[in-house]
C-alpha cells in the first residue's frame, strides 16, 4: 500500500472502531550512496525506507505502535497492538490537537530540490574519486583515507489524525565527507571536512579533499599543555555542539521531571546580556524548518533567551496540558519512537567580532576545533570535562597545536561567561546556528 | 520471509550481474518497550521490522541495498541497481542452497510471549518503589524494560542457507539525586540473550540500590583537580576502555584501511605482559553472544591479546580476505538496513593474579573510577575519551571521598603497556556499541586494573 493510502486505511479502520483520537505519522526515506577507497568506489548503499506509527489516545491514555509493512493487515496489527498498548499506560491527559487552521504550502520553506533526484551514480562518483585525488596530492603526510563518501538522501513525512489534519514535508540533500589520517613522525591525526547542501555545487562538493587534510596537518604534533585557567574560544562548529548537549534543559517535559537546571527560571537572567536565543521553524532552507510539528500543532517562532533573560520553554501537548497552556509546536516524533520535545532551527544571534577577531581578543587563549565525545558532558548537571583539540593563541597567532586536554566547567555557568560572539555560523545545512564565542571560566587539564 | 526460489533468483542475477558473490539478508524483529518516567508508565510502544538486505561483492568492492518490500520483481531490479556501476561478466553460477541447521547454545527458558504485559508494568513500578526507598534525596526515576526478537534468515552464492533468532531483553534504571548541590544521575542496565527468565531472576533491589547509591555518592562529592595521575578502573563496564580503546581499532574494518595503530602488529607485543584480552561470541546468554554471526558463519571465541602479545583481529569476509587472516564469526550489523562489518561481542579483559586491595594500597594518590560513563574513539589515531560516572580520590593506599566530573583521555596504544596490575574479579556488563554497521549489543568486561598513568580531566 502507499503511505497516502496507509494513512487512510489506519484512520478508517480507528473510525470503524469507534477511536476519536488517531494519528498516523509515515517516514519514507531513499539515499544513494558511495564510498571512496584507492581510486575506486568501494561501497554503494541504495535505500529505501519506509515505517508507518500509530498514536492511539484513549481516555487520555496513549498507546504507541509501528510497523515498517504497509499491507492490510499489517496495518490492522498495528492499530490492535497501539490499543492494547494504550490500556495499559498510565493516564498523562493528552488531547490530540484539532487541525490547524491556515498551514502555508510546505513548498514555501525550500526544503526540496527536484533537481537533486538526477545528480547520478557516474557524477556522485566522479566527485568522490577527484576528493580522494586532491587530497592524496595536497600533501605526503596523508597516511591513508579511511573515510570519504559521497551521497544525496531524500526524505519525506506524512502525519494523518483522525482529526482531518494531513501535513505531508519532504526534503532532500546532497553530502560529501572525508576523512583523512595523517602521520609525520609519531604523531598521527585525523583531519575531517564536509560538504551538504541542497544546492548541488560541483565545484564546492569535491573542494573538500585539500580542507580535510589541512585541518589534519595543522594538528600534526601537538602537545598538551599544564593545568591552568584561560580563555577558551570554540569555533562555529564546536559552539553548536556545545550547546546542543545541553539544550534539554530548555525542554517543559525536562523542567517538569526535575532534571533541567532551569526549572523556576523563568524571566530571570540566566545568560550575558549578549545571550539572545530563539527557536525559528521557518528558515527557508534549513534543515529543522517545518510549518507543523510531529503532533500536528502549527510551529511558531519562539524566544528562549532575550538578552540573557529566560523567557520560554519549549512545550509538546502533553507537557503544555500539564501546566494548562497550549503546545509551543515542539513535538518530535519519528514513526518508531514516542512523543519528544526539540527545537526546530535553534539560533544564537550573532556578535559582531569575526573569528580572527575574536582570538584576537585576549592576550593568550586556546581556540578548540575539535570536542571529542560527549559522555563527560552531563545534561541534567550541567557539568562539562571534555577531551579538546586545537590550538594555543597568543596576541591570535596560533602558537602551536594543542591536544591531549580536557576542559571542565559548567554550561549553565559559562551562558554568563560569553566575553564575546563571532559574526559566522557554520555554513552548510544544519538546524543549530551558534557562532563561535569567546569562554572566560573554565579549566584546563593536561 | 521470502520464499526459496526468489532468494535463489537474486544470488543467481547477483552473479550474472558480474558479482563474485551474492548475499541475501532477510530480517523480520518484533520490539517492544515500556517506560516508566515521574512514577507513571510513560510510554509502551511496540512494532516490527521488516526488510531485505541485498549484498554483491566485486573482489573487496561491495555494494548494498535494502528495502522493506518483497516483491520479487523489486528485488531483482534493485539488485541490477547494485551491480550497475560494477557490471562485468556474469561467469559464475550460485552453489545450490542448503539449508543448514543452527545449533542453539543460548536457551529461552521463558517465553516472553507468555508473559502478559501487566507483569512487565509491575515490574517497572516496584523498581521505581525500591529506588525512591533510598531517601527522599532521589528526584528522579526512570526504567524501561526493553525486549526485540530478530529473527532473521541469510543465504549467499556459496550455497549458505541459515535462519536464526536472537531473542533480547534488557532493563535499565536511571536514578536522579539531589542534596541542594545539582542533580547528578547513576544508572544501570543489564541484558541478555535470551528470554522473560532473565527479568524473574535480576536482583531488583541490588539494581536499585546500585543506582540509587551512584547517584547519592555524586550528589555529594566535589569536583576532581584534573592531571595526570594513576587510575583504578573498577570491574564490569570499566571494560569500556578496552573496548574503545583496543578493540575497535582491531577490527579489519580498521586494519584493512590501515586507519590503526596495530596494523601489521600480529605476533608482536602491543600490551603489558600481565595482559590477556578475549572476544567470546560463544558465552550462553550472554548480551552479545550470537549462534551465528549476520553473515551466517559459527561464533567463536577469539582471543585478541595473550600475555600482551597481539593474537588476532576481529574479521568479517571482506575484512579477512583484504587482511589476509581468518574469519572470526564477528560480522555483525543492527539490521537489514547494514552491510555487516567485523564487530565486538563480548570483549574482555582477562582476570589477572592480583587482588583489588592491593591495587588500591599501591596508589599513593589517584583515581579510583568505580563505574565508567560512556566513552568514544577516534581507531585511527587512538584517541579515546571516556566519562567517570562514579569516582573517588584514593589517597595514601586509602579509597577516601567521592568525585564528580571526571574523564579519562588518552590513546589506546599508549595505555595497554600501562596496565600493571590486574585482579580477579572479572564482571562483564551490557552496553550498546554504535559503528558503521549500526547499533549492536555488545559486552563489555574486565577486572578491577590500574593504569599507571593517564589524563584525567577535571577542575
Amino acid at each position: 500500500m502507499q503511505p497516502e493510502a496507509a494513512i487512510e486505511h489506519v484512520l478508517g479502520l480507528a473510525r470503524q472502531s469507534g477511536l476519536a483520537e488517531v494519528d498516523v505519522l509515515v517516514e519514507r526515506g531513499e539515499s544513494l550512496g558511495l564510498k571512496i577507497r584507492d581510486a575506486k568506489v568501494e561501497k554503494v548503499d541504495q535505500s529505501t525506507s519506509l515505517g508507518l506509527g500509530v498514536r492511539v489516545l484513549l481516555d487520555g491514555r496513549t498507546g504507541l505502535a509501528y510497523t515498517e509493512r504497509l499491507e492490510a493487515s499489517a496495518l490492522r496489527r498495528v492499530l490492535d497492538e497501539a490499543l492494547e498498548n494504550a490500556e495499559l499506560q498510565d493516564q498523562l491527559e493528552v488531547n490530540l490537537p484539532d487541525p490547524a487552521e491556515d498551514v502555508p504550502a510546505a513548498e514555501a520553506l525550500q526544503l526540496y530540490n527536484p533537481e537533486l533526484e538526477q545528480l547520478s551514480f557516474e557524477e556522485l562518483a566522479e566527485v568522490g574519486l577527484e576528493i580522494e585525488a586532491t587530497a592524496k596530492q595536497t600533501d605526503q603526510r596523508v597516511f591513508t583515507l579511511p573515510y570519504l563518501g559521497v551521497s544525496r538522501e531524500s526524505g519525506e513525512w506524512i502525519l494523518g489524525t483522525s482529526k482531518g489534519t494531513h501535513y505531508r514535508q519532504r526534503a532532500n540533500s546532497a553530502t560529501t565527507y572525508c576523512g583523512a589520517l595523517l602521520q609525520e613522525g609519531e604523531s598521527r591525526k585525523t583531519g575531517f571536512w564536509f560538504w551538504q547542501m541542497r544546492d548541488w555545487n560541483r565545484a564546492a562538493a569535491a573542494a573538500i579533499g585539500p580542507k580535510a587534510v589541512k585541518e589534519g596537518t595543522s594538528l600534526l604534533g601537538a602537545k598538551s599543555i599544564q593545568n591552568c585557567k584561560m580563555p577558551v574560544i570554540l569555533d562555529e562548529y564546536c559552539a553548536p555542539q556545545l550547546l546542543g548537549m545541553f539544550f534539554r534543559a530548555f525542554h517543559a517535559d525536562a523542567a517538569q521531571k526535575g532534571t533541567s537546571r532551569l526549572v523556576g527560571r523563568l524571566g530571570e537572567k540566566i545568560a550575558g546580556e549578549n545571550v539572545t536565543l530563539y527557536d525559528d521553524p521557518h528558515i527557508p532552507g534549513a534543515r529543522g524548518s517545518s510549518h507543523l510539528d510531529s503532533e500536528g500543532v502549527l510551529t511558531q517562532k519562539l524566544s528562549l533567551v532575550e538578552q540573557g533573560v529566560f523567557e520560554n520553554f519549549l512545550y509538546h501537548v502533553e507537557s503544555a496540558s500539564k501546566e494548562q497552556r497550549t503546545s509551543t509546536g515542539h513535538a518530535r516524533r519519528s514513526y518508531n519512537s514516542g512523543i519528544g520535545t526539540g527545537s526546530h532551527n535553534l539560533v544564537m544571534e550573532k556578535g559582531s567580532y569575526s573569528l580572527e577577531e575574536l582570538c584576537q581578543q585576549p592576550e593568550r587563549a586556546l581556540l578548540v576545533t575539535s570536542l571529542e565525545g560527549a559522555a563527560g558532558c552531563n545534561s541534567i548537571s550541567g557539568d562539562i570535562s571534555i577531551g579538546v583539540q586545537g590550538f594555543l593563541l597568543e596576541k591570535g597567532e596560533r602558537v602551536k597545536p594543542v591536544d591531549s586536554i580536557t576542559v571542565a566547567g559548567n554550561f549553565f555557568d559559562l551562558l554568563s561567561q560569553i566575553q564575546g560572539l563571532g559574526n559566522c555560523y557554520q555554513p552548510y545545512l544544519s538546524k543549530v546556528f551558534v557562532p563561535p564565542m569567546l569562554l572566560d571560566g573554565l579549566a584546563i587539564s593536561g | 520471509m521470502l520464499v526459496d526460489q526468489t532468494i535463489a533468483k537474486v544470488l543467481e542475477h547477483g552473479l550474472h550481474q558480474g558479482a563474485d558473490f551474492a548475499e541475501v539478508f532477510i530480517e523480520d524483529s518484533v520490539s517492544r518497550s515500556l517506560d516508566l518516567l515521574d512514577r507513571k508508565i510513560d510510554q509502551i510502544n511496540s512494532g516490527n521490522s521488516y526488510g531485505i538486505g541485498i549484498r554483491l561483492l566485486f573482489g573487496h568492492e561491495s555494494c548494498y541495498g535494502y528495502s522493506s518490500d518483497p516483491d520479487p520483481a523489486g528485488l531483482l531490479q534493485l539488485t541490477e541497481n547494485l551491480a550497475r556501476s560494477k557490471r562485468g561478466e556474469g561467469r559464475v553460477t550460485p552453489k545450490d542452497l542448503r539449508r543448514a541447521p543452527v545449533n542453539d547454545q543460548h536457551r529461552i527458558r521463558l517465553s516472553p510471549e507468555k508473559v502478559g504485559k501487566m507483569d512487565r508494568v509491575e515490574l517497572l513500578r516496584s523498581l521505581d518503589q525500591l529506588t525512591r526507598s533510598h531517601g527522599e534525596a532521589i528526584r528522579q526515576v526512570s526504567a524501561s524494560i526493553l525486549e526485540k526478537k530478530r529473527s532473521m534468515l541469510i543465504a549467499n552464492s556459496e550455497g549458505l542457507f541459515r535462519e536464526d533468532s536472537r531473542q533480547y531483553m534488557r532493563v535499565r534504571l536511571s536514578a536522579i539525586a539531589d542534596t541542594g548541590d545539582g542533580p547528578q544521575g547513576g544508572a544501570e542496565s543489564p541484558g541478555v540473550l535470551g528470554g522473560y527468565e532473565f527479568l524473574e531472576e535480576v536482583d531488583l533491589e541490588k539494581l536499585a540500590r546500585e543506582a540509587a547509591e551512584t547517584a547519592l555518592r555524586m550528589a555529594g562529592a566535589g569536583y576532581i583537580d584534573g592531571g595526570v595521575m594513576p587510575v583504578v578502573m573498577g570491574n564490569g563496564f570499566g571494560g569500556v576502555i578496552f573496548h574503545e580503546a583496543c578493540g575497535h581499532p582491531l577490527e579489519t574494518e580498521a586494519i584493512r584501511k590501515n586507519a590503526s595503530p596495530f596494523t601489521g602488529k600480529l605476533g608482536q607485543s602491543i600490551a603489558s605482559p600481565v595482559l590477556t584480552a578475549v572476544d567470546d561470541g560463544t558465552i550462553a546468554n550472554a548480551w552479545g553472544s550470537l549462534n551465528i554471526d549476520d553473515e551466517g558463519n559459527e561464533a567463536q571465541r577469539t582471543v585478541l591479546i595473550k600475555d600482551g602479545v597481539l593474537q588476532q583481529y576481529l574479521s568479517d569476509r571482506v575484512g579477512a580476505a583484504q587482511v589476509g587472516v581468518p574469519q572470526t564469526g564477528s560480522s555483525r550489523r543492527e539490521s537489514y538496513k547494514y552491510a555487516p562489518v567485523s564487530r565486538m561481542r563480548n570483549t574482555y579483559i582477562d582476570k589477572g593474579p592480583d587482588k583489588i586491595e592491593d591495587i588500591i594500597r599501591s596508589v599513593d594518590h589517584g583515581l579510583y573510577a568505580k563505574k565508567l560513563g560512556g566513552g568514544s574513539v577516534d581507531p585511527g589515531t587512538g584517541e579515546f575519551n571516556f566519562a567517570v560516572q562514579e569516582g573517588y580520590i584514593i589517597r595514601k593506599g586509602k579509597v577516601a571521598e567521592p568525585v564528580r566530573g571526571a574523564t579519562l583521555i588518552g590513546k589506546g596504544y599508549e595505555v595497554l603497556p600501562k596496565i600493571s596490575m590486574i585482579a580477579d574479579d572479572l564482571k562483564l556488563a551490557a552496553g550498546i556499541c554504535g559503528a558503521s554497521s549500526g547499533m549492536v549489543p555488545t559486552t563489555v568486561g574486565q577486572p578491577t586494573l590500574k593504569i599507571d598513568s593517564i589524563l584525567v580531566g577535571g577542575r
